[in-house]
């Protein structure tokens, strides 16, 4: 019984882990190979030529590829664009999460008119398509010269993914019993202290998961990266596109580009791992 | 290193060199570490079958005019610090812009120039954006052709830029050197000139030589020859070679390419002179009928791809010909992505059964079975440095920028007449990678067999959403027949044509 259980999870794994591994080896494929019928699977010449080209680099195991072009048109390398979208997911994170966190505890904790009607709106607003303030807000942009600057998209990202963090962070903190909070002001704490010293640390996983999410998201997001930058900043799924050409996609470059970008969103989920398990299992225990 | 790999070698950093994407130096370098001495290069130079170039005259000749250089600098002097904002599809000549030559224009003039590259749909919402805003974000735009009419109010006419400005215009730039079919399918709207033919895609036959000699067929001269050479193919070779092949994807713009093409070669068309939808009348019956029979040589799947698919099918050896863009032939000569390099061949659209002409359709539409999809460069109306931009905008479009191009951007079509004799073209007229060897064709089909889409405001809605999803029904078998699917798109565009 238990083989099959393991053999069985073993199943899962490669099922989800299937597309990873074949966009990843198409990455290391040069064009014949990836549209050869029947497909390969393992039976190709691997070539590095798609990163090379993506990341304007030579990797030293060919030759004469420092002058490889990108077919997307030149000056869209990866290696500045990603750190454009290190730099917007992150700190995107950072404001929605120093937010959210102070507003999830508030709802939690303190008792005002209209909360109950504030929480749904906070709601509401994840039910709103991007699309319908997209233009709108291309106009406010352009006017407050925000448009294709660091600040429009962090501030953006930092809004869309506001909501989503009030909630789950709300949901975390009203799991942390009130009494604690409560005991801590009859021993003379202020709210900030209770606030800081004893309700963030047990929520810190929570924290973590929340913003892994907000991270992933913003990592993720295309419509508004679109709209709102040109040249100046260019986010992952924005240059991704780019691959998309007059006489057909360039899969080998899109497969290395979505290859490489990948790894700093898996690295954040792994550098919160341990956080990030007690954050998504909070509240499953209810007193 | 075996001599047979240090040739290979030798062939693939020749190649590179000659198209501008490996340095003098490091060629050298390499050759060097090659063991070959620079006399020996130049020997072997000669007359070798990949080009005509030698290295010297390779690297002086694909770089820019001097001269044009020289003006550059003269004339964009008052302009230096600018910046200047292009939104374009990743075509060959845009990236060859941004990727190889923009660097000449921006060192001689101080202007900045930043190109932002973007799938064609997208490129739309940002010029809509920007015209909708008038805040003038970008400078120029790329007009492809079934936008003509949207946008043709919001451009300077280039003749009126040319003649206004005499102390900003090139020398020799002269507007009569593009293509007068160009100019009339691509960039004209009524009596204006929507900016200046960019690129010119265009409908050609592209067929394997090897098949077609190994079944004793000759290239398809009508329509009737393609389909009766497709069933042969698919008929002896499939499944594992399908004789054509197609762009059918549900939904698609290029869906709707493939139809028109049908459609004006069976003497149809798809307005009236009234500005009525008259692709459902018999000759427009006929067209769809033929297609679904052709439909039946061509590989499986045919109805999920774009050009894309289409181009990747022959490309990889599944299907032995197509009618489509003629971009792809350079890329199909190149051996480091396809299994075809040298194996097709190139030749005029197969002839039509009958051919409407323009004043027997509507809306400024021409039938012909070389169905075009270009695009236009202009200067927007709302740019805050509209000199500035005129100027890159000559710059970009000129003959000499242009013969560039089409050896750096692999084998592009050229808009202008002059650039089809440029001897840095003709050079490239060979077996390889960005071959230019498929143009006499592309110009020959562009002067006598071009078809061109017409030109309302709302073709972008219709050519990209109404026709293409019916068309896509009825090949899923959503329609009784031809004529009932055709008869429903007719009623969808006069409701479209009625707002």
């Amino acid at each position: 019984m238990r083989i099959f259980r393991t053999l069985a999870g073993w199943l899962v794994v490669a099922f989800f882990f299937f597309p990873i591994f074949f966009w990843t080896s198409v990455a290391f494929r040069n064009a014949k190979d990836i549209f050869s019928w029947p497909p390969k699977f393992f039976e190709f010449e691997p070539t590095v030529r798609n990163f090379e080209q993506v990341f304007g680099i030579s990797l030293g195991f060919g030759f004469g590829t420092q002058e490889t072009v990108n077919p997307g048109g030149g000056n869209f390398y990866m290696a500045p664009r990603l750190w454009d979208s290190i730099v917007v997911a992150s700190m995107s994170t950072v404001l929605a999460i120093v937010v959210a966190t102070l507003a999830a505890y508030c709802l939690s904790r303190m008792q005002f008119r209209g909360r109950h009607e504030f929480v749904n709106w906070v709601l509401s607003t994840r039910m709103m398509p991007p699309v319908a303030v997209a233009i709108p807000m291309f106009f406010i942009f352009k006017q407050l010269n925000l448009l294709d600057t660091y600040l429009g998209l962090i501030l953006v990202h930092g809004l869309m993914n506001l909501p989503l963090a009030v909630l789950l962070l709300k949901s975390f903190f009203d799991d942390i019993p009130a009494e604690i909070d409560e005991s801590a002001l009859l021993d003379g704490a202020s709210r900030w202290t209770i606030f800081r010293r004893i309700v963030l640390p047990m929520a810190k996983g929570g924290i973590a998961a929340s913003a892994v999410l907000c991270f992933i998201f913003s990592w993720t997001e295309f419509l508004f990266a679109l709209t709102l930058t040109q040249t100046g900043i260019k986010t992952v799924p924005v240059v991704s596109s780019t691959f998309v050409t007059s006489i057909g996609t360039a899969w080998g470059n899109m497969a290395a580009l979505g290859a490489a970008a990948i790894v700093p969103a898996f690295i954040v989920v792994l550098l919160v791992q341990r956080h990030l398990v007690r954050g998504l299992t909070m509240g499953s225990l209810k007193q | 290193m075996k001599d047979s790999v240090k040739k290979h070698y030798l062939a693939s950093i020749t190649d590179k060199f000659v198209r501008g994407q490996l340095g003098r130096r490091e060629f050298l370098r390499a050759a060097g570490k090659l063991g070959l001495g620079a006399g020996a290069l130049g020997m072997g130079f000669g007359n070798r079958p990949f080009g005509a170039f030698s290295s010297a005259r390779a690297a002086e000749e694909l770089t820019p005019n001097p001269e044009i250089l020289k003006w550059l600098a003269d004339v964009g002097k008052p302009f230096a610090g600018t910046t200047l904002k292009l939104a374009t599809e990743s075509t060959p000549p845009s990236n060859a812009i941004n990727g190889q030559l923009k660097k000449y224009f921006e060192e001689a003039t101080g202007i900045k120039v930043e190109i932002e590259v973007l799938p064609l749909e997208q490129v739309l919402q940002k010029l809509t954006l920007d015209v909708a805003s008038n805040l003038g974000t970008y400078d120029l735009y790329y007009i492809d052709q079934s936008w003509a009419a949207s946008f043709s109010q919001d451009v300077f006419d280039p003749r009126e830029q040319y003649s206004a400005k005499a102390d900003l215009a090139m020398p020799n730039y002269n507007l009569d050197d593009f293509l007068p079919a160009l100019v009339d399918g691509i960039a004209k709207y009524e009596d204006r000139w929507v900016g200046v033919p960019y690129d010119i895609p265009i409908f050609i036959m592209i067929y394997r030589k090897d098949i077609y000699d190994k079944l004793s067929l000759k290239a398809p001269e009508t329509i009737e020859e393609l389909y009766t050479n497709s069933k042969i193919i698919t008929d002896e070779m499939g499944p594992n070679v399908y004789g054509t092949t197609g762009q059918m994807k549900s939904g698609h713009y290029s869906l709707e390419c493939d139809w028109t093409a049908w459609l004006w070669g069976h003497g149809g068309s798809i307005f009236g002179p009234d500005g009525t939808f008259t692709g459902n009348d018999e000759k427009g019956a006929a067209a769809l009928e033929y297609w679904t029979k052709l439909k039946a040589t061509m590989p499986p799947g045919v109805d999920g791809w774009t050009w894309d698919g289409q181009g990747q099918s022959v490309a990889q050896g599944v299907a032995a010909s197509m009618l489509s863009w003629g971009e792809f032939f350079p890329y199909f000569d190149d051996p480091t992505q396809t299994k075809v390099s040298g194996l097709c061949e190139v030749a005029v659209p197969p002839r039509a059964i009958s051919l409407r002409t323009v004043k027997e359709t509507g809306y400024g539409e021409i039938p012909g079975v070389g169905h075009q999809g270009g695009s236009s460069l202009a200067v927007s109306r709302y740019s805050k440095s509209p000199d500035a931009a005129w100027i890159f905008m000559q710059w970009a479009t000129c003959a000499d920028t242009q013969a560039l191009i089409t050896t750096l951007g692999g084998g592009t079509g050229p808009t202008r007449a002059s650039v089809y004799d440029d001897p840095r073209v003709l050079a490239q007229a060979r077996v390889g990678a960005g071959t230019t060897r498929h143009l006499p064709v592309v110009r020959e089909t562009i002067a006598k067999h071009m078809g061109s889409e017409p030109d309302l405001p709302e073709w972008a809605q219709l050519s990209s959403d109404t026709i293409p999803v019916s068309l896509g029904k009825y090949f899923a078998g959503s329609y009784g027949s031809p004529k009932e699917a055709l008869d429903d798109i007719a009623k969808q565009v006069g409701e479209v044509l009625k707002g």
